[in-house]
């Protein structure tokens, strides 16, 4: 593990903050390097790398909390920062001090599993394959794709970890990821989509996950959208099949954020808002809660190795485990950080991340997916079904700031009618439900599950962070589909 | 630490002498703050020490931005050559044809900058405060909101000669308060000069909660197709992302909805929009780009007809060559990443800055009292999601106070509602333009926008069917 040289200085920013009256003081001393680069059409829009050191640091001092960051790495910048952070937190005047679970003081490393580094592929080879990417989506998918955007961000850090508590780690964490957004074109119309792939690893991931074939097969949808799918209006609910693409931006947005602890408690009312989880709260106990049929399980796991969202410890020093969010349709946990698991009498879950040096650690999600149920494909769930919809992927979606109104609108999406799935497509079907009606409609999950990228947003400012969402196959029952007109 | 005009000479010219053709030294020195509250308390104070030179290097089409924190000259010795050499072996760009080289002079703009800044940081704690006690004493049970605020030395150099330092100042004030978990206001004001800021802030969380306490009680929306008043925060999130569009890079990637509209009418008459880097008080007011080019006022939608793109010198290379007529820089290229707020590489593109819209004749009262058919007044919103980026097709879901109207009054609150449109449709049914010109930039409004507020006819709405 590559150490980094300012370890004194994270130490020294702990001692000095203690020094000036902090009742808590921890320090991320982060050295990152990204090699970023975005293609169009198969040329080359930019190619850099970017190298980027910096420390964080946030104390509590008389129940205020401040948090400053710096390039600077020098004692005389870090001692002004903290002379100034300590400042603020102290005039921040609350009534309520702001207080951390306790948790146990760790003192260790941890690293992502890396057969061959970002920094040991050359940038032709990085090149070559941005370009052969670019040439399958000519090749192999029928139909025209006007634009096709690549981006493709190489990520890797070195951090180092310290609080006032004893807590020491050091990690080193890699990432690859690829964003693309296409566009496909025919007498029919035009349709759009953002796929992405990511996870945590070296160049091998790229080659592991058959990244080229997963790309050629989703632009093969979208350009089969853009050409046969002609609007049908449902009459009548109808059941809808999901695949685990969508079961994971359902469980991410409709249960992973609800479920996170710092919204429910308003921290970010003013922005992403807050959670319908409160109303739950108030009426009965976690554990207690019916949130969806027995066959609704949803798992955020940031431990798995290879997805978007590993990690082994938090921001905030606390080891890494799966959270069960809902459980055989109860609502099993939340998501805490060590402030709010403190405010609900908890413990920290490690949820506690932050996007780089210069933002505070908050509650977010890692690996949220919908658990595998008893279906052995998707055939047996299309069985029965006497008219339906599978939405393979989607495209447009949101959901209200509470958690509880939200919108999908399918993309590559066939009918399904007497019990098979046909070949006819059906063009931006819209399912706009509550969560309590997406939940409490799943009646049958499939075995297999499937992981998709995403770059989560919250926090102010702004923090995108590394994702996976999927799981199963879901199936939906007497659901009103919307679109048709 | 301090800078001036000899430093990013320094590096430009380590740059020149190791090879390098065109370069950009933009340098930001300072501090920025945040404090942000929920629950009617401080939850967190921010500083970010900013003390970085970027370097915009090129050896013909092939490009490069490196950071240099903490610059100086036996620093700039050490990074830039390495750079250069390194620069030597790149790929060359399709988003790099040449910068501004004539030599420019720019006016300087004064009221970028409001000495207040330099002892805000000792005072802001207790105005955020004070906004707070008086949203609640107005009668929200709690609030939620951010402040920031910053006092920057920004300079740029090109290696034409182009650019100049000088001092800016800023602040955002979001507040949003809350009678009950569902029943919610927000107010936005954001500036450059500092005069009156306690009674601005103040005022915010006064006008917060009122609209708060107006949403008590609200009810469930039912579907269907409404006239829609936006207020000055809704119209920033929905039609930025439509003058967004009027930029030369986002169009050829697909990214824009105005690809076919230049010289046609796609708005009501009475529609004047710029993008205007020089206006007072505004967030996003420079004296120059980031290639030295002095800032211009650039129309973009006259009395409805689409006029304008904004360009930076590649842009205006670019389009030149594709449509075969002329186009130059209009002053709008930025230095910055092109992907999401520090995420992806960093590019030389052109950017909007303040987008200022001509204020109409109508005020609030008499759009709401002109509504004979069922209106819907919005004074939030967040998400803003497209199915299709090229057409326009989008839904946004409105939050805080959501009014119903009929007969020319508002006759309740509603809640639970999704506006489901198409931003060209939307432009083209503006039917009352109101004269409440506002400065808007907030979590949902990337870049500022002084719009005022907009009503459109036979908006579809939509809501949860289960």
């Amino acid at each position: 593990m590559n150490m980094l040289n300012e370890r004194d200085l994270a130490d020294f920013a702990i001692d000095f903050g203690l020094q000036k009256g902090a009742k808590y003081v921890d320090a991320r001393l982060i050295e990152v390097y990204e090699e970023d680069y975005i293609a169009r059409n198969g040329m080359f829009i930019s190619i850099q790398d970017k190298k980027r050191k910096g420390m964080g640091i946030r104390t509590i001092v008389d129940g205020g909390m401040a948090f400053g960051s710096t390039e600077v790495l020098t004692k005389d910048s870090i001692q002004q920062l903290i002379n100034d952070i300590t400042k603020m937190a102290r005039a921040s005047k609350r009534k309520a001090p702001i207080e951390f679970s306790e948790e146990k003081a760790e003192q260790t490393t941890w690293s992502t599993e890396v057969k061959r580094s970002f920094a040991d592929v050359s940038k032709q080879e990085k090149k070559d394959y941005i370009k052969y990417l670019d040439k399958r989506l000519k090749r192999d998918v029928q139909g025209k794709l006007s634009s096709r955007i690549i981006v493709f961000i190489l990520y890797s850090d070195n951090k180092y970890y310290i609080n006032s508590e004893g807590t020491k780690i050091e990690s080193k964490h890699s990432l690859g990821n690829v964003m693309t957004m296409n566009t496909a074109r025919s007498k029919n119309g035009v349709e759009q989509r953002n796929f992405g792939q990511g996870g945590s690893g070296g160049w091998e991931w790229f080659e592991n996950v058959n990244f080229d074939q997963m790309l050629v097969e989703d632009c093969q949808g979208l350009a089969k959208a853009s050409q046969y799918a002609m609007k049908k209006q449902f009459e009548k609910p109808i059941d809808v099949v999901i695949s685990g693409e969508v079961a994971g931006i359902i469980c991410h947005e409709n249960v992973g954020h609800p479920s996170e602890a710092d919204r429910i408690l308003g921290r970010e009312g003013a922005q992403a808002g807050e959670s319908f989880y409160a109303d739950l709260l108030k009426e009965g106990k976690i554990g207690e809660i019916k949130l969806g049929t027995e066959n609704v399980t949803i798992i955020d796991d940031p431990t798995i190795p290879g997805t978007a969202g590993f990690y082994i410890y938090d921001d905030e020093g606390v080891k890494a485990r799966p959270r069960f969010l809902i459980k055989n349709g109860n609502l099993n946990e939340l998501l805490l950080n060590r402030e709010y698991a403190a405010r609900l009498g908890l413990k920290s879950n490690a949820a506690s991340r932050s996007v780089s040096f210069e933002k505070e650690p908050i509650t977010r999600m890692a690996n949220t997916y919908f658990a595998p149920g008893d279906f052995n494909s998707l055939d047996e769930l299309f069985e029965d079904i006497k008219e339906g919809i599978y939405m393979k992927t989607f495209t447009e979606w949101n959901i209200d700031d509470r958690r509880f109104q939200s919108k999908y609108v399918g993309l590559e999406v066939y009918l399904i009618e007497n019990g098979k799935l046909t070949d006819k497509m059906i063009k931006r079907p819209v399912l706009e439900l509550t969560t309590k009606g997406i939940l409490e409609s799943v009646d049958a999950v499939t075995k297999q599950i499937e992981r998709s990228f995403g770059q989560c947003g919250k926090g102010d400012p702004m923090q995108g962070i590394p994702v996976s969402m999927g799981g199963a196959c879901v199936r939906l029952r007497n659901i009103r589909v919307g679109g048709g007109q | 630490m301090d800078f001036d005009k000899n430093l990013l000479q320094v590096a430009i010219d380590i740059a020149k002498s190791s090879g390098a053709k065109d370069v950009i030294a933009k340098m930001t020195l300072g501090k920025e703050y945040q404090i942000r509250f929920s629950n009617s308390a401080i939850d967190l104070s921010t500083q970010w020490n900013r003390d970085v030179l970027e370097l915009f290097l090129s050896i013909g089409r092939r490009v490069d931005v490196i950071s240099i924190p903490n610059p100086t000259e036996s620093i700039l010795k050490q990074d830039i050559p390495k750079a250069v050499e390194k620069l030597r072996s790149a790929s060359r760009t399709l988003l790099y044809w040449g910068m501004y080289r004539k030599r420019a002079e720019s006016k300087p703009l004064e009221s970028i900058y409001d000495s207040k800044i330099e002892d805000f940081y000792e005072k802001s704690p207790e105005l955020v405060n004070t906004a707070i006690q008086t949203s609640i004493n107005s009668g929200s049970k709690k609030v939620a909101g951010v402040l920031y605020f910053g006092n920057l030395k920004l300079g740029v150099l090109t290696s034409f000669g182009n650019g100049g330092i000088y001092n800016s100042s800023y602040y955002q004030f979001s507040i949003r308060s809350f009678v009950d978990p569902l029943s919610s206001g927000q107010d936005v004001v954001v500036g450059r000069s500092l005069t009156n800021i306690e009674k601005k802030m103040a005022n915010a969380g006064e006008n917060s909660s009122k609209i708060a306490k107006m949403a008590v009680g609200n009810q469930q929306g039912q579907p269907g197709t409404y006239d829609l008043i936006m207020s000055p925060i809704v119209a920033a999130n929905v039609f930025n992302y439509l003058t967004d569009g009027a930029n030369p890079v986002y169009i050829i990637g697909k990214m824009s909805c105005l690809g076919k509209s230049m010289n046609k009418m796609i708005g009501p008459e009475n529609l004047t929009i710029s993008d205007d880097p020089t206006i007072e008080d505004g967030l996003y007011s420079r004296p120059f780009d980031y290639e030295g080019v002095p800032s211009q006022k650039t129309p973009l939608i006259k009395n409805g007809k689409m006029v304008g793109l904004i360009h930076n010198t590649t842009s205006a290379f670019l389009w030149r060559l594709l449509l075969k007529f002329g186009s130059r820089t209009t002053g709008n290229s930025y230095l910055g990443s092109a992907v999401l707020d520090e995420y992806g590489p960093k590019v030389l593109a052109p950017l909007p800055t303040n987008t200022v819209y001509e204020p109409g004749d109508y005020s609030l009262e008499e759009m709401i009292s002109e509504s004979k058919r069922p209106t819907i007044y919005v004074t939030s919103n967040w998400y803003t999601r497209f199915t299709s980026m090229v057409e326009g097709i989008f839904s946004t879901i409105p939050r805080d106070g959501i009014f119903l109207i009929e007969n020319g009054q508002i006759t309740k609150p509603i809640c639970k509602i999704r506006i489901a449109d198409n931003l060209l449709r939307m432009m083209k049914n503006i039917i009352a333009i109101g004269k409440d010109v506002k400065q808007i930039k907030w979590w949902e409004v990337e870049h500022p926008a002084f719009i005022p507020t907009i009503k459109i006819k036979d908006v579809p709405i939509t809501s949860a069917s289960k």
